[in-house]
């Protein structure tokens, strides 16, 4: 028995909220016009200057003073800082009011894979360079990585479970396949869930660097994210969250939410292969299509569109390319990798992504992906859309994530049934 | 101590939050709401501002605006200012 056939399908989930902290813009809006604009946000970064990697995209104009106010900035991370953020604009976005909400029945997963890295990495630089006394009482409960959602759920009087995730780069897509299942085991009646991460950091990019995975483009970092590009030389670090809100479908049609999309499967495996590199022939994304798929009640052909993880490294952009070559060589769907704008947000990439692809079948567009200029012999074959967006019937799109450690997921959105407006 | 003062009502308004009409130099830190970990934070930034020695024991909450300043002031070579400009902000 192969495993997606083992899969069953599963009951639709309505996405109500969209709430999103990314270096495209703050808040959904601002975020998905640049992304269809197809405009890089990589620019030189003067915290990292002096090191191998002196560049990245940083979420613009972000002020925790005025996001999460005076009295909680100095107690979290910029990670949890963008996790409350993103989901208060979601669930006003999906019309809720935590004021009035039962927050027994709400819960929060929210995935990432550094947890509070720029707090740890910063008061440890004090410890070392002026001793013990002048490390924050906040440093813990600001560098666990479970506080972006337990932070989250206070912000919100959350009061269901509150859960973390991490399956590094595909902490936030594994994020909402946790409270996908939340849902549809009656633990919850509404699910704030996404990811977040904060991993710009001398460390964090530093170690990156050594390892290869950063694009050396110094020069020109507008250029530098070029995913499926034959001169692509590695990811661009990113930073941000982005946060849907789910409920069940017919709840969701009972108190006439809007609904920006349909979340109608999803598919998680694990390579088993090795800690960073990807299986050569994408056994476990392969895998992940096809439960995705199977779930979604839907075959390779019915697939209109894919979010592709698409990194710009070398590595990844092949062996993905190489998987959607094989399943869906029949009838290519059109492929974007919006990490060409956003670059690699980490942990946060998977929900940021599921946004723009709930955000692609709403609107019936698919955005570009940024400094595309050719294929090379293991990317070409896709119909990539480049130059600007795609306008084409969407009814089933995926979103594409992987992580170290070999896991991959995949999500399936569909337009949503009802005809009432979103609004945008 | 009037350079320290109003360095201590700027930090209690910027970072903690605190209304700097509500800062009386009576006014103890309990009673502007700081809890235990807010008191400790205060301290670490005004030990690495001042580069002072203080100690935010479990009655430090007690402690006034004022006898703040003092215990800072009384470290303080004459007409001295902060040794470095921090950032007030998150715990980095």
């Amino acid at each position: 028995m192969t495993g997606h056939a083992a899969t069953r399908r599963t009951e639709p989930l309505a996405v109500t909220g969209i709430g999103l902290v990314t270096p495209a813009g703050l808040g959904t809006r601002a975020t998905w016009d640049r992304v269809c604009a197809g405009v890089p946000t990589a620019a030189a970064d003067p915290e990292l200057a002096g090191l191998p990697v002196p560049f990245s995209c940083r979420v613009p104009g972000f002020d925790p003073r005025v996001h999460v106010g005076v009295r909680q900035a100095w107690r979290l991370d910029r990670a949890t800082q963008f996790a409350i953020t993103a989901a208060r604009e979601a669930v006003a976005d999906a019309g809720l009011d935590p004021l009035s909400w039962d927050g027994r029945r709400v819960a929060v997963v929210m995935g990432s894979a550094a947890g509070g890295v720029t707090t740890y990495e910063s008061q440890h630089s004090r410890l070392l360079r002026t001793g013990p006394r002048s490390v924050s009482p906040l440093t813990l409960p600001a560098f666990l990585p479970n506080m972006a959602a337990g932070q989250t759920a206070i912000a919100l009087d959350a009061r269901g479970p509150a859960l973390h995730t991490s399956t590094a780069c595909a902490s936030g897509a594994t994020a909402l396949i946790v409270a996908a299942m939340l849902l549809r085991e009656g633990a919850c009646d509404i699910a704030v869930a996404g990811g977040t991460d904060a991993m710009v950091t001398p460390l964090c990019v530093t170690a990156f660097s050594q390892m290869g995975a950063l694009s050396g483009r110094a020069a020109e970092p507008a250029a530098a994210s070029r995913p499926f590009d034959a001169d692509r030389d590695g990811f661009v670090i990113a930073e941000g969250a982005g946060v849907l809100v789910l409920e069940r479908a017919g709840q969701a049609a009972a108190r006439r939410a809007p609904v920006h999309a349909l979340f109608v499967g999803h598919g998680s495996t694990t390579d088993a292969h090795d800690p960073v590199a990807p299986h050569p022939e994408g056994r476990g994304l392969r895998e992940a299509f096809l439960r995705a798929l199977a779930t979604a009640g839907a075959g390779p052909a019915d697939v209109d569109h894919i979010n592709a993880h698409g990194t710009s490294t070398p590595l990844n952009d092949a062996r993905e390319a190489g998987v959607l070559r094989r399943l869906f060589g029949a009838r290519p769907p059109t492929v974007t990798s919006t990490k060409g704008v956003i670059g690699h947000p980490m942990g946060a990439a998977g929900s940021i992504e599921a946004a723009l692809t709930a955000l692609t079948v709403s609107h019936q567009l698919a955005p570009p992906t940024a400094n595309f200029r050719r294929p090379d012999s293991g990317t070409g074959g896709l119909d990539l859309v480049t130059g600007g967006v795609h306008k084409h019937p969407v009814r089933l799109a995926l979103s594409a994530s992987a992580g170290f450690g070999g896991h991959n997921t995949v999500l399936a959105f569909r337009p949503p049934e009802s005809s009432i407006p979103v609004p945008f | 101590m009037e350079a320290v003062s109003q360095y201590l009502v700027t930090l209690l308004a910027d970072k903690f939050d605190v209304d700097p009409d509500a800062v009386k130099p009576g006014s103890t830190l309990a009673e502007l709401e700081l809890d235990s970990l807010a008191v400790v934070e205060l301290f670490v930034t005004v030990r690495e501002q001042w580069g002072v020695e203080l100690d935010d024991s479990d009655s430090a909450a007690d402690l006034t605006v004022e006898d703040v300043a003092r215990l800072v002031a009384d470290q303080l070579p004459d007409d001295s200012g902060p040794v470095e400009a921090t950032d007030p902000g998150t715990p980095r």
